[in-house]
């Protein structure tokens, strides 16, 4: 059994059901294959869930290491160019993430489930943040720069999250959205802004 | 990082920017009062230029219908004290530029490819902004090419942006409410056509072609087939805006030429197409220095509803202005006095607009006339001013003016203001005009007299 197919079928599944299998092996039945196969590639369906999410960032990625022209962009593009793929990516497969959207966006339940996405977006965004300090996009800081993934991860958090909420045509305004964010992001560390609201920060707490 | 997750993109965040503009103007104030307090010889000039700065700098961070709203503003230098003005023409040439991935996310989604597969060349880095987009410079088939680009989002954000311009700009040009919205209705369905891109490629193909006839006009090609209802792909044409092109030099003969191009170009959308390119801001004119003028941007067109014209034209017809009786009614069909207005208002509103009709239509009374009489100008400037100073007018609680006449004097001063900057003198006769119909051939039945 390939990865790929028991995620397809159990996607499928979901659009045509509404609701997760009953078991495993309900679900190995409608794939006409040994429970142990589907073991021998994940352990659970939430195993199996979580790898869902992660395959739209790995082929985002994928699409996009081919691309010349988002080889010579700047960090800053690149992310940008990084999140308008996604959406499109996860585009394809909207009916099945508003079906799960009750489940990943409670909050506390959705780190679970979008963990390995999750772990594997911080290995891509280190790796922009470290492009960044070579072209002087991101000023390096002690401490701060190390508290930058998260940021970005609440970034994409908020742009899931505002596509998935998104009425408008061909979901412009998520466009939109991912601008501003991506440039409010960039201006934020690339200036001395965010040392400034930290100092004062500092200044405030400890000054009484 | 708390602040990445709250992304001013809502209303009210926009409505925001704008309370904190309104602050910003009404600390203006204070300090003007205060300065003035100190040492009475503080010029307002001063007060308006400040204000002009910190309202520029929220519109331009707004973006679309907003920047919009302040070309539109820009555009009647008449009702505008010269501060703003100048502040506001800046929002007619630039603002921020949308990144490289928006771009080819835009193509992607609406054409089916990226540029490069589309295009032979196309330069990521934006050649000018657009008010509603931006424009790149592109080659294919050996040509060089004008893409224009709709930032995402605009036809959704136009309704809430004017909602929230709306007092603002009663604020700024001094006219009530109820006149506001008479006028915005018009304002929001123009800017909602804008945002179509579809019909202002149709717009373009059409009009240009009705008016390929007019001596020293250039229109550029527009490609169907690489625009879509984001994009438009047309001709790269080469030339100045104005302040550029008059920093350059250009002769009075050069000048002369273009104007009248100009001239030309609206009195035959008036009287023969009766639908003008209502956008005359300067951005949409490229001069060059063999006297030609390119002209584009047909996003905005005003149809003109013949009665409208009608009764419009009329009113510069000195014979008939001399019978009191038919005077009025066409004030009243104008929609400038009402039949609930006392014989005062009557007499007193009709006064103000026969004064400013006559000022406005003294180019077509003439045979000749030279847009370089600085004094024409000052005396229009000042009667305006004047006027929307008067405690009459102010305090009107009715509208008054169709809302028709909206678009079609902002084209008038527009085209004027465009005129006068290049101190043109045009042939303004009736003949010139009649000579242009006949030329186009249209169909006899339009060709009547004009009524003017």
């Amino acid at each position: 059994m390939e990865k790929k197919d028991i995620r397809d079928t159990y996607i499928k599944y979901w659009l045509e059901n509404g609701k997760r299998p009953v078991s495993v092996y309900a679900f190995c039945q409608q794939m006409s294959a040994q429970e142990a196969g589907f073991y021998d590639n994940y352990a659970s369906f939430e195993a199996l869930e979580k790898d869902i999410w992660r395959s739209y960032f790995e082929e985002t990625l994928l699409k996009l290491k081919d691309d010349e022209v988002y080889r010579n962009y700047s960090v800053r593009e690149k992310l940008l160019a990084f999140y308008f793929l996604w959406i499109q990516q996860l585009r394809e497969n909207r009916s099945f993430i508003l079906l799960q959207r009750e489940r990943f966006l409670l909050p506390g339940d959705h780190l679970g489930r979008l963990d390995s996405f999750r772990h594997a977006f911080y290995d891509y965004i280190r790796d922009l943040i470290k492009e960044g300090y070579q072209t002087g996009e991101i000023k390096e800081r002690k401490f701060i720069s190390d508290q930058f993934v998260h940021g970005f991860w609440a970034q994409a958090l908020f742009v899931l999250r505002y596509w998935i909420k998104d009425d408008s045509e061909r979901f412009e305004m998520t466009d939109a959205a991912i601008e501003k964010a991506v440039n409010l992001s960039f201006q934020l560390i690339g200036s001395g802004t965010l040392d400034s609201i930290l100092d004062f920060g500092k200044f405030v707490f400890a000054g009484k | 990082m708390k602040e990445q997750t709250s992304i001013p993109t809502g209303k009210v965040e926009r409505a925001s920017r704008f309370v904190a503009t309104g602050l910003k103007v009404g600390t203006n104030y204070l300090k003007h009062y205060t300065r003035k307090l100190i040492d009475p010889s503080t010029s307002r000039e001063e007060l308006h230029a400040d204000n002009a700065e910190d309202i520029y700098d929220t519109l331009s961070n707004l973006k679309g219908s907003a920047l919009k709203v302040a070309q539109m503003l820009s555009m009647d230098r008449g009702m505008l004290p010269k501060a703003y003005t100048e502040r506001f023409a800046m929002s007619q040439y630039s603002a921020p530029p949308l990144s490289g991935p928006l771009v080819v996310n835009t193509f992607i989604k609406t054409l089916g490819k990226t540029p490069a597969q589309l295009y032979d060349r196309f330069d990521m880095q934006a050649a000018n902004a657009a008010s509603i987009g931006q424009v790149h410079k592109a080659m294919k088939w050996g040509k060089e090419l004008a893409v224009k680009i709709q930032y995402p989002g605009v036809a959704s954000s136009v309704r809430s942006d004017l909602r929230i311009v709306k007092p603002f700009a009663i604020r700024i040009v001094g006219m009530n409410e109820v006149d506001m919205d008479k006028y915005f209705d018009e304002i929001e369905g123009k800017l909602l056509e804008e945002t179509d891109y579809r019909l202002e490629l149709r717009h373009s193909i059409e009009v240009s072609a009705q008016c390929s006839h007019i001596p020293n006009l250039v229109f550029p090609t527009y490609y169907p087939e690489l625009s879509s209802d984001r994009i438009i792909t047309m001709d790269w044409l080469k030339g100045f805006h104005l302040r550029e092109f008059l920093e350059r030099g250009p002769s009075q003969e050069v000048r002369n030429k273009i104007g009248q191009a100009l001239w030309d170009f609206y009195q035959y959308q008036v009287h023969a197409l009766r639908k003008v390119h209502a956008d005359p801001h300067p951005g949409n004119f490229l001069m060059r220095e063999d006297g030609t003028v390119g002209v584009f941007d047909f996003g905005c067109i005003k149809e003109i509803p013949e009665d409208f014209y009608v009764n419009y034209f009329l009113l510069v017809d000195k014979g008939i202005l001399k019978d009191e009786t038919r005077r009025r009614e066409i004030y009243t069909n104008l929609e400038m006095i009402h039949p609930t207005d006392t014989e005062k208002e009557i007499v007193f509103f009709s006064g103000l607009f026969q004064k400013m009709i006559d000022m406005l239509t003294l180019p077509f009374t003439r045979e000749e006339f030279d847009f370089g009489d600085e004094a024409y100008f000052a005396e229009i400037y000042n009667y305006m001013e004047y006027v929307s100073n008067l405690k009459e007018v102010r305090e009107s609680k009715v509208a008054r003016g169709s809302r028709h006449s909206l678009y079609v004097n902002r084209t008038y001063f527009g085209l004027y203001s465009i005129l006068s900057d290049l101190k043109a003198q045009v042939v303004t006769s009736q003949t010139r005009i009649m000579e242009l119909i006949e030329r186009a051939g249209v169909r006899a039945g339009k060709a009547e007299p004009l009524p003017m």
